[in-house]
């Protein structure tokens, strides 16, 4: 039987006393789907975590305590804390997001520091493959390559074009 | 310490946000802080700070001046200013990892009622490092991208294997001559087990040693059990003997001593007076009044030593309080909070302590060894792996390759936890320029690396202890200033240095 | 028996698999799929066996999506 956690919204979290859960209703448009997962994950050792979704806007969160028979301020304790947690994650992530060029040339100095410039044993492990990275401006491709002129459906191979701007006196 | 904004501004007035640059604030007494990206600061009164707000200042007043002159105005930001201070206090990014942490056993004879390391008995030697995985240590640690590197040793207790300490430190300064680092070897000890053949090796051989001490001798005795004898007696004879020494060898005892740690823990917060006294008698110059820590032993001796982060900030206010006033009497003792603090407030440098820094320290400025050559972002991740999580377990000195260790995605994801600029709470604070909480830290006290601030005792206490440093700063007693400076003040240690001189 | 209903949107079938095979000999399952949520029905030797179990499988298969898209990211 559903009932109401005293200081919580009821038009958001409802509470099942019996089998020791609570639920919380999340609009989608307030907290994005990954703050969800992020509060969520937090929870994951001390609760049962159930997410479901009610309509495209909104999310039903489940939580159970994991340790058996969680009375009313228990439940509202966590539901409290989730509800705390939800916000953070999704402020972090705004944060993040606005930061994000200092965060990363930080992190990049640091990391490149503290690695340093690879030595031979590590340039022998590298992979130099063919497929290594994208290149959708072919920006790493050769003259070769890029100026080469494709063969016609019916040749087998063709002669390379005259470069623009001469080549010739 | 909230601001009201509108009681400042004054009725029917609005914020104007063209005259100021950017800064956070925050009340300190009857002052407000401001404070900006690149860690200037200034202490306004609640109607500079109100006319601030609104650009209700002159351009020919001295407001302005000390406002322009502090960066804090938009029209007259001065942008290479700027990017110097930034460049100061983030230069250690451009190294790489300089401490290194050797846990060469986990036996140790002393039972400590907070042990973070999660000592072992003296009868499990399967927790003492080998020679030849220190070698391997060595080898790793070698590999560094800093030019400068200190060893530290550490336990359980060092001495307990004192014969591989030997061996990595003469391993070490061999391998070093063809590598050319700078080098500097520290030793952590409770010094029980010390004795004139390992103290002439110690000092022939230039390590540094620290130990701990919880204040007097009864709350230390009570706090660190050594069977049938008193631990507080045994450190406190060998660090006389230690300095004595230093001073036999003609060397500075205002700089050259043994340093000692303390560990708060309840029963020494309303000892503040005693726990100074004795520091003071036994020669140390500086004192870390280190709250405790929620590793090792803690999680179950917590209900006895644990407690509310408010009493401890009181305890610190007034333990400093009572330094300040001693250090005016003419007596040299250091608070070490207060000095890595305004280090960064007064200095605009980073004095590098690497737990309070952003980022921090873990896997890019530190690393710890384990007796099993597991290597581990930082000591407390070391800790933590002994009570079974290994969440910042990286590597391991026999197989890993020195980059894939300090670039593992754990070390990346450290990094990117421990910048302020990430962190909810952090990114709005006032001392945003000079903090750091190691994510480590918030993932054992609050569940993840990322922590929420405005839970972590961490936060609780640096921010408790800059509101104090702040608010002697706005009192501005000359005193109070002199002494600050000279906690400012770096002396190089340099006869511990060995190796060649660290490139700059 | 308990039934657990996982939303498209919000798992990962790949993880509910994963999560299926590692708590295979705690309990039997039977899976099927919906037009917007993959269906777990759990049964065990006891009601409370089967509903543990399933709360556990809830929160692996959460988990296991949640790293997955940390790893896409």
């Amino acid at each position: 039987m559903s009932s109401v956690l005293e200081g919580l919204p009821s038009e958001l979290v409802s509470a099942d006393l019996a089998s020791g859960a609570a639920q919380l209703r999340v609009d989608l448009a307030i907290h994005p789907l990954s703050a969800v997962y992020a509060a969520s994950y937090v929870f994951l050792d001390r609760c049962f975590v159930l997410l479901d979704k009610t309509d495209d806007h909104t999310l039903r969160v489940t939580l159970a305590p994991r340790k058996p028979g969680a009375d009313e301020s228990v439940l509202r304790a966590f539901v409290g804390e989730f509800a705390n947690e939800l916000l953070s994650a999704a402020w972090r992530q705004q944060i993040a997001q606005d930061n994000r060029a200092v965060i990363e040339m930080v992190t990049s100095q640091a990391i490149a520091a503290a690695m340093g410039a690879p030595s031979l044993d590590d340039l022998a492990g590298f992979d130099f493959g063919d497929e290594s990275f994208e290149d959708p401006l072919g920006i790493a491709m050769s003259w070769e390559e890029k100026y080469k002129k494709k063969p016609a459906a019916s040749e087998g191979g063709g002669t390379p074009p005259a470069e623009d701007g001469g080549g010739q006196p | 310490m909230t601001v009201d904004l509108r009681a400042l501004v004054g009725p029917g007035a609005r914020l104007d946000t063209r005259y100021p640059a950017f800064f956070r604030h925050r009340r300190v007494g009857e002052k407000v802080l401001i404070t900006n990206h690149e860690g200037n600061w200034l202490l306004l009164s609640e109607d500079e700070f109100g006319r601030f707000a609104r650009g209700d200042v002159r351009f020919d007043e001295p407001l302005h001046a000390r406002l322009r002159d502090a960066n804090f105005v938009r029209a007259e930001y001065d942008v290479q200013k700027a990017i110097a201070r930034v460049r100061a206090r983030k230069s250690f990014l451009h190294l790489g990892p300089n401490l290194h942490i050797l846990v060469v056993t986990l036996r140790c004879n002393e039972t400590c009622v907070y042990c973070h390391a999660s000592r072992a008995d003296m009868e499990a030697v399967h927790t003492d490092m080998s020679r030849e995985t220190a070698e391997r240590s060595i080898d790793f640690i070698l590999r560094s991208t800093s030019p400068a590197i200190t060893i530290e040793f550490q336990g359980g207790e060092p001495l307990v294997n004192f014969e591989v300490v030997k061996h990595a430190i003469a391993y070490a300064k061999q391998k070093n001559e063809a590598v050319g680092k700078q080098l500097e070897f520290t030793m952590v000890s409770n010094l029980s087990l010390m004795d004139e053949e390992k103290l002439a090796f110690l000092l022939e051989h230039k390590v540094q040693i620290c130990t701990s001490i919880d204040g007097p001798e009864h709350l230390h005795d009570k706090q660190r059990k050594l069977p049938g004898l008193s631990s507080h007696k045994a450190a406190t004879r060998w660090i006389a003997r230690i300095n004595e020494a230093y001073a036999l060898m003609g060397l500075d005892p205002t700089l050259y001593h043994v340093e000692a740690l303390l560990t708060t823990t309840r029963e020494t917060l309303p000892r503040w007076k005693e726990v100074v006294d004795t520091y003071v008698a036994l020669g140390c110059k500086a004192l870390f009044l280190r709250p405790i820590d929620p590793f090792g032993f803690v999680e179950k001796t917590g209900a006895r030593v644990e407690y509310p982060r408010s009493e401890y900030l009181a305890f610190y206010r007034q333990a400093t309080d009572y330094m300040l006033q001693l250090n005016q009497q003419g007596v040299q003792i250091l608070e070490r909070y207060a000095a890595i603090f305004l280090t960064k407030i007064l200095a605009g440098e980073d004095p590098n302590f690497l737990d309070i820094r952003s980022p921090g320290g873990a896997g890019i400025g530190q690393l710890a060894y384990g007796y099993d050559g597991r290597i581990f972002t930082c000591d407390e991740g070391r800790m933590l792996h002994e009570t079974g999580d290994d969440a910042f377990l990286i590597g391991d000195v026999r197989t890993s390759r020195y980059r894939d260790v300090v670039g593992h995605p754990t070390v990346r994801a450290l990094v990117i936890a421990s910048q302020r600029d990430s962190q909810p709470d952090c990114v709005d604070c006032t001392y945003n320029p000079y903090c750091g909480v190691p994510p480590v830290h918030s993932h054992k006290a609050l569940g993840h690396i990322w922590g929420s601030m405005r839970q972590s005792s961490l936060c609780a206490v640096h921010k408790g202890i800059q509101d104090y440093l702040f608010e002697k700063l706005a009192e501005g007693d000359p005193g109070t200033m002199g002494v600050f400076q000279r906690w400012t003040t770096v002396r190089s240690r340099d006869h511990f240095l060995q190796g060649l001189p660290a490139a700059t | 028996m308990t039934e657990l209903r996982f939303h498209r949107d919000l798992y990962a079938g790949a993880a509910i698999d994963e999560a299926v095979k590692t708590y295979a000999r705690f309990a039997t399952f039977e899976l099927a799929e919906e037009a917007a949520y993959w269906v777990v029905r759990v049964t065990a030797t006891s009601d409370a066996r089967a509903n543990r179990v399933a709360r556990e499988l809830a929160n692996f298969a959460l988990g296991t999506t949640i790293r997955a898209r940390g790893e896409r990211a």
